[in-house]
């Protein structure tokens, strides 16, 4: 099932500007991740990522994701809860959806991702005792 | 113990006295030839065999012989081979013969040494890894040199090494005895420098131990100095304790302020934080030891700093602010007074340069009203007549002197020092020392002349018993402690002292150049301020209350909230969070003396450079940056930029502020003699009494070391000390 010929190309070009939903679309999805696929949908995880499948691409290319619309183009990598990281990634090749799904235990925090350069971002202190204390006109 | 007195004071006789001779080419017939390796050397009859080979260019390792004090001669470290002797002789305690060939460098010398090393060792803990002494111990120092390159002990395991039990001798020194080497330096430099006879040994031999035979503090304002002392790490400073290694710290050259000594110090400096002070070597101030409020205050700086401006809000608190903020508060009250409403006080701990910019930029606004918080009478000469205030005859002066009469003074507390050089002379120079005042501890015997003025008046007239002594002495002393001159009858002291001084000055025909009248200030910078044209006390606010006080580092509270209109408006400059800084209505943060370059004046007049160890913390400012950044701000700036300009107006107003390390002479006796005649009050009949009569007030004196946690822990050991039944 070689697909060498310009026809097939074309065939393939037809198929991928079908299964994104049209060329208005697809000119989206070129627009925001600079590349154009098609593949199967493996699944979707609670933040509203699509993660597909597509051996035709060779390894290393046949696992993607399409980041939450609501994302527009402030996606990054953080965004990828580690159960599809490790899917994503091919540390396992069982998707994170029914049964591959791993266990969660009770006390398990939610994942959030990266939050530099927010209002919510961490900021470390110091926990050592200053050097120099300094006189507060209250205390006496 | 043994304790040779007579070569003590050949031991005396200055290395530079000697070298001037030794290298002459004959020798002057009373010299004595010996040969140090082979080399001619010409020394005084009398030297030691130590002190012949330092002449002759080699240095003789050594653990128990210290040049200041007395030979002890029992660490046999210094043994080296003469010719025709049969066995080494210990080269610190053997004076030289006519004709001596000593070989320091000989097989049997280094067989000797050897030995003695292998001898401490067998009985030093190998713990140099956990002792505050790696890297300065003179025992790893020597044993690398002179020791053996193996060892022969192998007994580790079966009855290990000798342990002693570690002494509590206070809060100052820390003491592992395990490590002593049993030289008896610290013996001796508590019974002959200090004048505490607290340390001693018991046992001898392999059970020797040094310490204080029941537990006890060592009370002496001086104790730190066995730390540095100790050749080995028996003796640490415990505030010190595992902070820091020689190695990694910063050593800067600079000057204490805890007193008006000026004692010459180093502060050791690592990431930017003052590690510890230790003394530096100046022979005419401190020599090598310094008090134990200069060493141990350190840890005042630290705490209760002013690390930011604070202003006053509208409810009347005070709230941290910026610079910009404070300064345009404080200017817009300057500026809302006329000049002579606006006073400053200049506190103890203030340098020249700020002294010098706060009276030009006060100068500028039209305000006279600058004082000192220490008093000094203004009667008579007053301080027009630098002589009138001055230590006239110079801490190493004092050496010369014959007789001492202490008046109103505690030097022991008041000037640690200068009471370190007293009782030198005491012991060495035959000094006689009176004291009229209360009766103190001085660490030396002395006459006590009475307690009260009346006494002072039967000295002046002639009546006094002590008066035909006073009479007879050769190079009389007068020392006035500033204590007493801060009494409302001051003037009247100053000036009945004065006559004493230039009746027993002609009485004694010593010369126009022998000084005899010395006042001991108390605090740093008390000379520099009265140099630069400051009054003395703060009798002129009180006569004009001001509506803009300008507090510069003024922290004794001789002025209060309460002595002042309601609506004065309080500038408070300075480092720490003390008095001055609670009843401020702006404060501006500035910086220590071990965080600027600037210039103190001791008691005697002698311009010293304190050097930058660390940075001022937080947003403090070196003190003179501060008021010319205030001039600028009130559109009158001051005319200098740099310190080098600030220099050159304190040059401009007072020159001896720019010579630093001299001392500025002034003679000026006899004008103030004929000035004091004017005074015509008498001194009331209250007792002279030093402020600081036992040693646990010595430790809390100004904003630094009352702020100094390990002060704290010294007056409440001196405390429990007093009720102790030892």
């Amino acid at each position: 099932m070689s697909k060498t010929g310009i026809l097939d190309k074309l065939n393939v070009f037809r198929q991928i500007i079908k299964d994104n939903g049209g060329l208005g679309k697809s000119i989206y999805v070129w627009y925001k991740t600079d590349d154009m696929k098609t593949g199967d949908l493996v699944g979707e995880d609670k933040f509203g990522n699509k993660y597909y499948q597509n051996n035709y691409y060779f390894f290393g290319r046949n696992r993607w994701a399409i980041y939450s619309p609501e994302k527009h183009l402030d996606y990054d990598a953080s965004q990828i809860p580690p159960e599809w990281h490790r899917w994503l990634q091919y540390i396992s090749d069982v998707p994170p959806v029914g049964d591959g799904a791993p266990p969660r235990a009770k006390w398990m925090a939610d994942y959030y991702e990266n939050r530099t350069a927010t209002s919510k971002a961490y900021v470390p202190y110091s926990t050592v005792k200053p050097k120099i204390q300094s006189w507060s006109p209250n205390q006496s | 113990m043994l304790r040779l007195w007579p070569l003590r004071h050949v031991a005396k006789t200055p290395l530079s006295a000697l070298a001037k001779y030794s290298s002459a080419p004959a020798a002057s017939p009373e010299k004595v030839e010996v040969f140090i390796d082979g080399k001619p050397v010409y020394v005084e009859p009398g030297t030691t065999v130590l002190q012949a080979c330092a002449e002759g260019g080699v240095e003789i390792p050594r653990f128990c012989y210290h040049d200041r004090l007395s030979i002890a001669g029992n660490c046999r470290m210094c043994l080296v081979e003469v010719e025709k002797s049969p066995k080494p002789i210990a080269s610190c305690a053997m004076p030289v013969m006519k004709g001596m060939r000593v070989k320091t460098d000989s097989p049997v010398s280094r067989k000797a040494r050897e030995g003695v090393m292998e001898f401490l060792l067998v009985n030093h803990p190998l713990d140099c890894p956990i002792c505050d002494q790696g890297g300065e111990c003179d025992l790893q120092d020597q044993s690398m040199v002179f020791g053996s390159d193996r060892s022969r002990f192998t007994d580790s395991a079966y009855t290990g090494k000798r342990a002693v039990e570690d002494k509590n001798i206070g809060p100052l020194v820390k003491t592992i005895m395990t490590r002593c080497i049993h030289c008896t330096r610290c013996i001796r430099f508590a019974s002959e420098v200090a004048g505490v006879d607290d340390l001693g040994t018991t046992g001898r031999g392999n059970d020797m131990q040094v310490g204080t035979y029941v537990e006890k503090m060592l009370k002496s304002e001086l104790s730190g100095n066995v730390i540095d002392l100790c050749p080995v790490g028996a003796l640490t400073s415990k505030p010190y304790a595992f902070t820091a290694r020689p190695w990694e710290t910063k050593k800067i050259e600079s000057i204490d302020v805890m007193d008006a000594v000026g004692s010459n110090i180093v502060v050791t400096m690592r990431t930017n934080e003052v590690m510890r002070i230790v003394p530096r070597l100046n022979e005419e101030v401190n020599e090598e030891w310094i008090s134990d409020k200069t060493r141990f205050a350190y840890d005042g700086l630290k705490r209760q700093r002013l690390t930011s401006p604070f202003m006053k809000n509208k409810n009347g608190i005070l709230e941290e602010s910026d610079w910009e903020n404070a300064f345009i508060a404080a200017a817009h009250k300057l500026n809302a007074v006329s000049g002579n409403e606006i006073a400053a006080i200049a506190g103890g701990l203030a340098d020249a340069e700020a002294l010098v910019s706060l009276k030009d930029f006060l100068n500028k606004l039209g305000s006279e009203g600058l004082c000192t918080e220490e008093m000094f009478p203004m009667d008579g000469a007053g301080t027009d007549l630098r002589s009138n205030y001055l230590l006239n005859t110079t801490i190493a002066g004092i050496e010369e002197a014959d007789l001492v009469v202490l008046i109103g003074t505690n030097p022991r507390y008041e000037a640690p020092i200068f009471n370190a050089r007293l009782r030198k002379s005491w012991v060495h120079n035959e000094l006689d020392v009176a004291l009229l005042g209360s009766p103190v501890d001085l660490s030396f015997e002395y006459e006590h002349l009475g307690e009260t003025a009346n006494d002072l008046d039967k000295l002046v007239s002639g009546n006094h018993p002590f008066s035909k002594r006073l009479a007879s002495a050769k190079r009389p002393v007068i020392v006035v402690g500033s204590a007493i001159l801060q009494r409302s009858d001051g003037g009247a002291l100053h000036s009945a002292i004065t006559r004493l001084a230039q009746d027993i000055r002609v009485q004694s025909g010593c010369g126009d150049d022998w000084k005899v009248l010395n006042v001991l200030h108390r605090v740093a910078s008390q000379v520099a301020a009265l140099d630069l044209g400051y009054k003395a006390g703060v009798d002129y606010i009180r006569a004009n209350p001001p509506k803009v006080l300008y507090l510069l580092g003024a922290d004794e509270a001789v002025l209060t909230r309460e002595d002042l209109p309601k609506d004065t408006f309080i500038i408070y400059q300075g480092h720490h969070g003390d008095r001055g800084a609670s009843m401020a209505d702006v404060i501006f943060p500035g910086a220590a003396y071990t965080e600027k370059d600037v210039t103190y004046v001791n008691t005697e007049g002698r311009a010293q450079l304190t050097r930058q160890a660390v940075t001022p913390p937080g947003l403090a400012r070196n003190d003179w940056k501060i008021i010319r950044a205030l001039s600028e701000i009130m559109g009158n700036s001051l005319p200098y930029d740099k310190i080098q300009e600030v220099r050159r107006r304190l040059a401009e107003v007072a020159p001896n502020l720019v010579r630093v390390g001299d001392v500025e002479e002034a003679n000026y006796f006899k004008q103030a003699q004929e000035l004091a005649q004017l005074v015509k009050k008498t001194p009331s009949n209250e007792p002279l009494s030093p402020p600081m009569k036992t040693l646990k007030e010595f430790y809390m004196t100004d904003s630094i070391s009352r702020a100094s946690q390990t002060m704290a822990k010294c007056v409440q050991a001196a405390t429990e000390a007093e009720t102790s039944k030892y």
